[in-house]
């Protein structure tokens, strides 16, 4: 059934009041340097003598169609096939890891462990999400990769990580990938012009303003924390779980409240879209991924994902000219020319919007290299094929130089591997050394073999 | 885009999922287990999302029914329906406060916040909003002051103030010391900008604060250690209003649970009547039934334009206009039975393109507002709004699959699980010259298909004579339509030949009316039943079956239980280990 989620009308950017200035979290610098042209923070730091490594997710739905997508030929002197050529100008770039599995057990169905266990490794908590067998199953019960390499390597950052959406939908274990902790998904930001405000905010006040903002947002956080204080200690179990999730969240705010931040000039970017009409589903997912970039450009933040969609996607891809739903068309038969077609058709335009991502982090200057050389990016999907539900093998690809710690330019093939290995990789490569399990579903340590 | 509603409205089964239901996934015989039982199988539906241990139960539960047994109660944060509804009852705003925040969690298919803790983008979002809704409420400082500031002194009005609205934001009373940290956020806020600058940060305070935003309730000894306790007056009143107006309580509810008369049975019944007329009660009334019937979110959905070119977002917002009306009208201004819910003649609506689409017109002298006759023989009730039709239906054609669903997980609470996952199952292609029903012969034709399918097709059959719109139609595919189908494993099983031979059916069932307890339940108590709810329960569907099917006495029983008037906390010792923790992964 393909439909457009809505969140009644979208809010309009509210007009700039400068007595009222909403996100505006700017220290020391002043007025002034708010008017700078548009650089990197890094790059104008003088002194700086190695960036810091970036961590990227990306996700798609419904599995791909493996003979379309996986590479031909041996682990350097290979050849990208349909959905993967678009990144041919990267493959120097690039890692495929083909014949991964991601281990399902325990609670749920085939879209939901799919979804939940895709950077978790995990399985799910019970809980109140219907799905095979009569059963139910709730959200994971455990940190996904992002998050914990976010609690590595972002806490210098304003943001310790971003989540982007694009038409994400609800909110239960078929649409969230990302998770802080055990049942503790994050929500991604399906709105632009939201994440525009929340992360640049109204950026030319003046200091002044600045202070009394802060001050009285301390005021506030302070309330707020004393009043969640006091009633950890009235509670039991989850409930005491979700009043000190929302007392450490309001310290994180606090934390950014009282910190100086990087400037960054206002980028231009048109976001007046409804990002929520299927149509605007292309537009929304490369205004999200400029937004990601320049975000990290600036230093806000070193890990960020982008979800596309969700589990069970039942985007239309009108614009390739379809006219059956995501879900439905990878339901088809394996030998139905039309799925073989518009499957491939999906999953190829990915492949081009993950391009368009590599495109603006290669963009970026620092130091000799670029922002691309430093990123570490993850695209991973939550089934290996749509009709099967299968859950091996699961496609990923990575890319970017994860600041020296990916060896690119490689097809690597692996049997049934539970891709907790992977994850323990990626880990690693983040600069996490000492890491070397990840998950309940893998009891098994080290990363992927052959991969670092 | 939106995910599949096939999975968004999936319900817990916590209400006797029948022993061949659970047989259907596995492929055994349809008519294996024999008619339902609604009352002796509950135990086998464990699905406590809670993870505490129930009451009363070694061999399953069994109710005594003398003290108060009551379900595990977690925290619940308001909605966004809940958030906006209470700004504008406490403050008078009536901007759209919440569109920005992460999207709310469901019970079954009622929206409730009960599962994940908020994250810090969240708070971001609330703080957001409160300085927004902050700097409104206090542009027009005289509208908010109990008091002149110039008369009784600045810092003294402020005082006043504090006293009037935190326990109103609260909803419940505050002690001094509690004032006095407000009174601070005052002095710190007119320190940076004055009186007004001040009061605006007390009320920026009291929307963040975990008072305001999550449904706080400890109980008459305000011991929380697992026990079952009486509610206090004001976390009764609470719940009484949010669950018939998605807001705050007024003054009269705050006032009565001050003097304790809530305690009594009569005067809580009283306040049941009283806000049932309040003009609020008309938007909760119809938000249950567009939950229920999972057509809450309508206004998003698309269709193919090449088969349904007519199909507007106007008409979609149309359609959930008329099913909001006409739930409201029935429940608050007419008989208040779910049989006329479901077997009404009549609709509301003057909306030209959905009348079109009806083929009715107004009738003449017709009155705004009052009932449009429905074409005799084609619609009857609910199940016949296009609203329904149109929501459960594939973008451009017929889902007998999602209307059998409908009707035998919503209103039957009968769970089906998923279809197994090695299954091709995508509706086949819209095929000009053969019928739906051919289309999906397979579901009968395939044995591994056919024990869960036979459940639901036949029901979903009796609507072919619906397009994927709701309009209706006597050809497809050239032939006349055979909307031919079947009850099976229900309390009235019979043949079927269309939609209002099946309203008819279940407007008999006392299996329905027994589900509309439970539906009313969790839409009431934001959480799914479990065993130690089951005297409530059994106690609701008795008075809901004995009165005919009214909903007011169902309303009013569900206030009145022990459930509704009572919680009971997790139990710290035994409530399972959430998972490991962050220090744990490395």
């Amino acid at each position: 059934m393909n439909r457009r989620k809505t969140h009644r009308a979208t809010a309009p950017r509210k007009p700039f009041n400068s007595a009222f200035s909403r996100r505006a979290f700017l220290g020391g610098i002043g007025g002034a340097a708010a008017l700078a042209p548009f650089v990197p923070l890094l790059e104008s730091e003088a002194g700086v003598a190695e960036f810091p490594k970036r961590l990227i997710v990306l996700f798609s739905a419904n599995g791909t169609l493996h003979e379309n997508w996986v590479p031909q030929g041996g682990e350097s002197d290979f050849t990208l096939s349909t959905i993967l050529a678009p990144l041919e100008p990267y493959r120097s770039s690039l890692v495929v890891l083909d014949g991964l599995e991601v281990i399902r057990q325990g609670l749920g169905d085939g879209h939901q462990m799919g979804m939940g266990s895709l950077w978790t490794g995990s399985q799910l908590l019970a809980g109140e999400f219907m799905g095979g067998d009569g059963g139910s199953a709730g959200y994971a019960g455990h940190a996904s990769v992002d998050q914990v390499v976010a609690n590595a390597i972002g806490t210098e950052t304003p943001y310790k990580s971003l989540e982007f959406g694009v038409q994400t939908g609800g909110a239960n274990v078929w649409t969230r990938m990302s998770y802080a902790d055990s049942n503790q998904p994050l929500p991604p930001e399906d709105n632009p012009q939201a994440m525009f405000d929340r992360i640049f905010g109204d950026l030319d006040v003046d200091p002044a303003g600045i202070e009394k903002l802060k001050a009285e947002r301390r005021s506030v956080i302070d309330l707020v924390k004393g009043d969640l204080e006091s009633l950890q200690s009235r509670y039991g179990g989850g409930d005491r779980i979700k009043v000190e999730k929302h007392l450490d969240a309001i310290r994180a705010v606090e934390t950014r409240n009282e910190a100086a931040v990087p400037v960054c000039d206002e980028p231009q970017l048109d976001l007046s879209m409804d990002p929520f009409a299927n149509d605007n589903f292309p537009v929304v997912v490369q205004r999200q991924i400029d937004l990601m970039v320049m975000a990290m450009a600036c230093d806000l933040t070193r890990v960020a994902s982008l979800q596309c969609s969700a589990s069970v996607s039942g985007t239309l891809f009108s614009w390739l000219g379809q006219s059956t739903g995501h879900h439905d068309l990878s339901h088809l038969g394996d030998d139905d020319p039309t799925m073989i077609d518009q499957i491939t058709g999906v999953n190829i335009w990915y492949a081009e919007q993950v391009k368009y991502l590599l495109d603006a982090l290669a963009a970026v200057p620092e130091g000799e290299g670029t922002l691309l050389d430093n990123t570490l990016v993850v695209w991973g999907n939550e089934l290996s094929r749509g009709n099967s539900h299968g859950n091996r093998p699961v496609p990923f690809v990575l890319a970017g130089g994860a600041g020296g710690a990916m060896q690119g330019g490689r097809y690597l093939a692996y049997d049934q591997t539970p891709h907790n290995r992977m994850l323990v990789s990626i880990c690693q490569m983040m600069g996490m050394t000492d890491l070397d399990t990840f998950g309940d579903n893998d009891p098994a340590s080290g990363g992927l073999v052959g991969l670092t | 885009m939106r995910i599949d509603a096939v999975n968004r409205w999936a319900t817990t089964g916590l209400l006797a999922p029948l022993g061949l239901l659970a047989a259907c996934y596995t492929g055994l015989p349809a008519d294996e287990g024999g008619a339902s039982d609604a009352g002796g199988d509950a135990g086998e539906a464990a699905s406590e999302s809670d993870g505490g241990a129930s009451e009363g139960g070694d061999d399953g539960p069994v109710a005594s029914c003398d003290v108060p047994e009551v379900g595990v109660t977690s925290l619940r944060r308001l909605t966004r329906q809940q958030y906006e509804n209470t700004v504008r009852d406490l403050l008078g705003y009536t901007g759209e406060a919440a569109t920005g925040f992460a999207p709310d969690e469901r019970v079954g298919p009622f929206l409730s916040n009960i599962g994940a803790p908020i994250t810090e983008v969240q708070v971001e979002q609330y703080m957001d909003a409160a300085e927004d809704i902050a700097a409104a409420a206090t542009q027009d400082i005289g509208a908010i002051l109990p008091c002149d500031p110039v008369v009784v002194g600045e810092d003294a009005c402020a005082t006043e103030l504090i006293a009037d609205l935190a326990p109103r934001a609260y909803r419940r009373p505050l002690d001094a010391a509690e004032l006095a940290r407000l009174q601070t956020v005052y002095a710190e806020g007119k320190a940076q900008g004055g009186f007004d600058n001040g009061i605006r940060l007390v009320v920026q305070g009291l929307l963040q604060s975990p008072w305001f935003l999550y449904h706080m309730e400890f109980g008459a000894d305000g011991v929380n250690d697992g026990g079952v306790v009486r509610l206090t007056g004001h976390e009764l009143a609470s719940r009484l209003s949010y669950f018939l107006w998605s807001s705050m309580p007024d003054d009269a509810l705050l006032a009565a649970a001050a003097a304790g008369e809530l305690e009594d049975h009569a005067a809580l019944a009283d306040h049941v009547d009283r806000l049932l007329e309040d003009p609020r009660a008309r938007e909760t009334i119809a938000s249950f039934h567009l939950q229920w019937l999972g057509v809450d979110e309508i206004e998003g959905l698309e269709k193919s334009a090449e088969f349904f070119p007519d199909f507007t977002p106007e008409l979609a917002l149309a359609m959930r206009a008329e099913t909001a009306a006409f739930a409201s009208h029935v429940v608050l201004d007419g008989d208040g039975m779910v049989q006329t819910l479901l077997g009404a003649d009549f609709t509301l609506t003057e909306d030209p393109d959905l009348l079109a689409l009806y083929g009715i017109a107004l009738p003449p002298g017709h009155v705004a507002g009052e009932p449009v006759p429905l074409p005799v023989g084609q619609r009857m009730g609910l199940l016949t709004h296009a609203s329904v039709l149109a929501e459960h239906a594939h973008v451009n054609q017929t889902s007998p699959v999602h209307r059998g669903r409908l009707v035998r997980e919503n209103l039957l609470c009968q769970p089906l699980p998923a279809p197994p996952p090695d299954v091709d199952n995508v509706p086949p292609s819209p095929d000009p010259d053969s019928t739906a029903r051919e289309r999906f012969e397979q579901h009968r034709a395939d044995p591994s298909c056919a024990a869960c399918h036979s459940l639901i097709d036949p029901i979903g059959f009796v609507f072919e004579h619906y397009d994927g719109v709701g309009q209706w139609r006597d050809l497809e595919a050239g032939a006349a339509v055979d909307a031919s189908g079947e009850l099976i494993a229900t309390d009235v099983d019979r043949p079927l030949d269309g939609a209002l031979e099946l309203a008819q059916a279940l407007m008999e069932s006392d299996d329905v009316k027994r589900c509309v307890t439970r539906q009313w339940f969790r839409f009431a108590m934001g959480r799914s039943e479990n065993d130690a709810d089951l005297c409530t329960n059994e106690g609701l569907e008795t008075a809901f079956v004995d009165s005919g099917g009214d909903i007011r006495v169902l309303i009013r029983e569900l206030v009145l239980s022990d459930a509704f008037r009572h919680r009971k906390a997790e139990i710290s010792a035994s409530y399972p280990d959430n998972g490991p923790t962050q220090e744990d992964q490395r």
